[in-house]
């Protein structure tokens, strides 16, 4: 199964698993109306799990509030939801509408560079606007910190997780230290950074500013994918070596196939890497290099732009990310209880 | 042991030649590279502008600086903004923590009990912070505690206090020293909890239900049980979170930055704000300066972490790598 297919198909279970909810709660229901019946259910064990339930679910939302705000927001354009100095913080059903995503689709520069060139315009014309779009910019950092990334990470991985070479413990050992220490260096080294890449007048450019993600996401997807590697076990390369396969064969045709779940979670993660950094994109690129992280930020210092317009930039900007993690928790979740956690 | 073993001399120089296995270890090298020169290099010349005079990027670009060995760092202890923004710093840290340890443990508490159905789904929703970027939580978090009328944080307050059969004004979030402290430890739980949420729901599943059954029936009750069965054995993955969340903490930049700019009055500068600001953001520039805040900061994170990985044997995951 190619890795498209098999990420499709976790996909597909997933929704699957998802929509099938109602049958799992009526069986659920069923079952204690049948314990109530025979007494092995009392009425009190039904309530106290109920309330204790609903409480649950009261909380959760409570949690999640700021981002239903932003939703009903998004939606609110021309109702007084839709400003922060007018009345409401929310509007009436009756009163939804699209109209933020017209403005975001239309006239911001989300999609294209001041909005969709509208009807007259040629393809040409079209593909030009949105090339010079924030979502284009978006594309060319993390497109590039992705190939760039597994260039540098999976040979590693590899070599860390299959052979015993000099230096190979402290090497891990730093990893998971830098990995640890990792969040704020950037910030730090901001200033270092921002002096080298004047001096090498890169400081417009995607490119370096991809490879300079990619390096920040070396030591903790190294490590990740090594410990995925780890899984796989000796006798398969070994049936391999057996059957004549060189050892790049089996890099290929073995070892690289039954990682796949490990190589989607760094295909994810490094894109993200790029999709989200917001600090030194803001500091080293001019305002037409700017992408949506930054995009984002240049509307929030705008008193004047409303905040329904705002929301909706900042939801689009989001979803795809949330649905990717959301699709890829469970490997995310695993990645997260890595070695360590245990004792 | 014997003095004349030609034996052991050429074993010692045959292990210390590289061997096909160090050939396969190359393959680190391009990873290491890149790392060493987009974050290391970056770090090392941090750490010399620290000793120079330079101002603007310029300065550098053209050597036109000086050598002045530690005068950056004398003149930042004497200098009460640094010591201001170090003491808010941990601070910030100290009260996140705190909040973080103690929210995260109830909502996995709650998320993981017997009697609550649809917990799974509860906690994939419940992680969704986790999946969203950074500076959409944070801009978004901003207009909550907006200074305006219909900032969610203001509605809530005035509503609170209208049933109460007041009629206050809006308050100011961000133009008030403490209550944008309280703003930023706010934010800093709602984008910390959900990974602290992670590791503590797995731990619990962890959790023996026998234990758990024995001192039922020797008639504990639930805080005894939690007390005495629970946190013992959740105790080490929580720490373990913690620290890493404490170092995200300190290193906390964007939360700040975009409130309010470490305000009001430069009160809530975080020890990064104040880097920052001092290399990019006040004319004239003050590169080395900044270079010296920053150093220092990551001075004290390093042995924040240095004393945790000791203390805490943080890193026996690798041990067994």
């Amino acid at each position: 199964m190619s890795m498209r297919q098999s990420i499709l198909q976790n996909i597909r279970d997933d929704i699957v698993h998802t929509l099938r909810w109602p049958i799992r709660v009526a069986e659920d229901v069923q079952k204690t109306i049948i314990g109530l019946r025979e007494g092995r259910v009392t009425y009190r064990d039904v309530a106290t799990t109920a309330l204790a339930s609903l409480s649950a679910l009261v909380f959760v939302v409570l949690l999640m509030f700021p981002v239903y705000w932003v939703i009903n927001s998004s939606i609110a354009a021309g109702t007084p939801a839709a400003n922060l100095y007018s009345q409401g913080i929310f509007a009436s059903p009756a009163e939804w509408n699209l109209e933020s995503y017209g403005w975001l689709w239309g006239e911001s520069d989300f999609f294209f560079e001041d909005g969709y060139p509208g009807g007259g315009a040629g393809f040409g014309e079209i593909w030009n606007a949105f090339l010079a779009s924030n979502l284009a910019n978006s594309l060319r950092l993390s497109i590039p910190t992705v190939v760039f990334s597994f260039l540098l990470i999976v040979p590693g991985a590899y070599t860390l997780s299959r052979h015993e070479f000099t230096g190979r413990k402290p090497l891990l050992y730093g990893y998971v230290m830098l990995t640890q220490v990792g969040g704020g260096l950037n910030i730090a080294a901001l200033i270092a950074l921002y002096v080298v890449f004047n001096a090498a007048g890169l400081t417009n450019s995607h490119l370096a500013l991809a490879m300079f993600y990619a390096a920040g996401a070396v030591p903790f997807n190294t490590w990740l994918l090594k410990t995925f590697m780890d899984n796989i076990p000796e006798s398969y390369t070994e049936a391999a070596l057996v059957d004549g396969a060189s050892r790049r064969r089996i890099v290929w045709e073995v070892i690289l196939p039954l990682t796949k779940p490990g190589l989607a979670v760094v295909l994810i993660f490094t894109f993200l890497a790029g999709w989200n950094e917001f600090i030194v994109a803001q500091l080293m690129l001019s305002a037409d290099s700017h992408p949506l992280s930054v995009g984002l930020y240049s509307l929030v210092d705008e008193r004047a732009t409303p905040w329904s317009q705002f929301a909706a930039y900042a939801l689009t900007y989001a979803t795809p990310v949330a649905l990717i993690y959301f699709f890829s928790q469970r490997y995310v979740e695993s990645g997260l209880s890595f070695g360590g956690m245990e004792g | 042991m014997s003095l004349s073993s030609d034996s052991i001399d050429r074993s010692w120089l045959k292990d210390r030649l590289p061997s096909s296995e160090d050939k396969a270890g190359a393959l680190v090298l391009p990873g290491l590279l890149a790392y060493t020169g987009f974050m290391l290099f970056p770090l090392f010349y941090l750490f010399f502008l620290s000793f120079t005079s330079a101002q603007a990027p310029e300065d550098l670009i053209n050597n036109t600086w000086t050598f002045i060995a530690l005068d950056n760092y004398l003149n930042l202890i004497q200098e009460t903004q640094f010591w201001q923004s170090m003491g808010i710093t941990w601070l910030f840290v100290f009260c996140s923590m705190t909040m973080k340890i103690g929210f995260s443990i109830f909502v996995a508490l709650v998320l993981t009990h017997e009697r609550v159905k649809g917990k799974r789904y509860m906690r994939a929703i419940v992680i969704i912070p986790l999946g969203l970027p950074g500076i959409f939580k944070i801009t978004i978090w901003r207009s909550i505690f907006s200074n305006a009328r219909f900032g969610l944080a203001n509605t809530l307050y005035m509503n609170t206090m209208e049933t109460l059969g007041q009629s206050p004004e809006p308050i100011q979030w961000l133009a008030n020293r403490w209550l944008a402290f309280a703003s930023y430890v706010v934010t800093e739980l709602w984008l910390a909890y959900p990974f602290m949420v992670i590791i503590i729901v797995s731990a619990l599943q962890d959790v023996s239900g026998e234990l758990h059954d024995a001192a039922k029936v020797d008639g504990a009750g639930y805080l005894h049980r939690f007390v005495h069965v629970t946190l013992p054995a959740i105790k080490r993955p929580v720490w373990f979170a913690s620290i890493l969340t404490a170092a995200a903490s300190f290193q906390q930049f964007l939360v700040p930055y975009v409130f309010n700019e470490g305000g009001p009055a430069r009160n809530n500068e975080l020890i990064l704000v104040y880097g920052y600001r001092e290399a990019f953001v006040r004319t004239p520039q003050n590169m080395a300066l900044a270079s010296a805040i920053m150093f220092s900061a990551l001075i004290f994170i390093a042995m924040f972490m240095w004393i945790n990985v000791k203390k805490g044997r943080l890193a026996d995951g690798v041990q067994n790598a």
